[in-house]
């Protein structure tokens, strides 16, 4: 049960990762011409379109962290520390305080998004935006890191 | 489409005092509970195992603050944005909306700051 939730936590987190990195790039450093490169199609994706995706797919990948992250209090954290991975414990808590922030970021996130293009929030946006690619990133890496260590099924 | 301006004020006032919140909870040790995963019980407030059994074997009974501190932050900033939904959209005006993410990245910087002795820990029992 706990293996498939976290699979399923995996398989959304993976998700998120795509759509935040398309938004990011798409507000940051947006395609000026229609060229053939994979980097300009990636980035030329219109970035309002996933914000709605992100809001949901974020908040799922939260739940269903917390929800996995009781478990991994009792069956991997006390291994991790008997074989003293300090720093991969001190990762795991920055990965926690950075979700919960982001968590709660989302309404403004999402307000952001839903505004006119052109308006005084924009370069809110568009921070709220870096923050959030890189909320996502840490949490994805540090997330495949720890399971790494542990190994499946161990 | 935009949002309700009520929702936009109550949103844009949450996420910042949360992030703020959450420091203070975190560094104060403010859980509004504490959860016990392996006994499967909550306990209001903070708790740590060493106070509730003998420090000898509370090692075998791991305590969880997180969903604490994000409940006490959760809260706090919820009460906030309730009471910025109903203030004037001329008052709320005055707030730039960089405090939407300047504070919660200064919140994170934070979060490394109190995270720190995790690594130094690393390098101090390293081999």
């Amino acid at each position: 049960m706990i293996t498939a939730l976290l699979i399923i936590h995996g398989l959304v987190a993976v998700a998120l990762l795509g759509a935040i990195t398309h938004q990011t790039l798409a507000v940051w450093i947006p395609a000026r011409t229609h060229s053939g490169s994979f980097f300009d199609r990636f980035r030329a994706a219109p970035p309002a379109s996933f914000a709605n995706a992100i809001v949901v797919l974020y908040a799922s990948s939260a739940i269903l962290g917390a929800f996995v992250y009781f478990y991994f209090r009792v069956d991997v954290m006390p291994a991790l520390e008997r074989t003293r991975r300090w720093e991969a414990l001190g990762l795991l808590e920055l990965k926690e305080h950075f979700a919960a922030i982001g968590l709660a970021l989302l309404p403004a996130y999402w307000v952001c998004w839903r505004q006119p293009q052109v308006d005084k929030c924009a370069r809110a946006r568009a921070a709220l935006t870096a923050v959030f690619g890189f909320i996502v990133w840490w949490a994805f890496l540090v997330g495949h890191v720890l399971n790494n260590i542990m190994g499946f099924g161990s | 489409m935009t949002s309700p301006p009520w929702f936009r004020r109550f949103a844009f006032a949450y996420g910042p005092v949360f992030a703020v919140l959450y420091v203070i909870a975190l560094m104060r040790d403010l859980a509004l509970f504490t959860v016990y995963p392996s006994l499967r019980i909550v306990l209001p407030g903070t708790h740590h195992s060493a106070d509730i059994v003998s420090p000898s074997i509370a090692f075998a009974i791991p305590a969880m603050y997180w969903y604490g501190w994000s409940a006490t932050a959760a809260l706090g900033a919820l009460v906030v944005g309730v009471v910025a939904a109903f203030l004037p959209e001329r008052w709320t005006q005055r707030f730039s909306s960089a405090w939407l993410w300047v504070v919660p990245v200064a919140a994170m910087a934070a979060c490394i700051y109190h995270t720190m002795p995790w690594f130094r820990l690393a390098k101090i029992l390293s081999p």
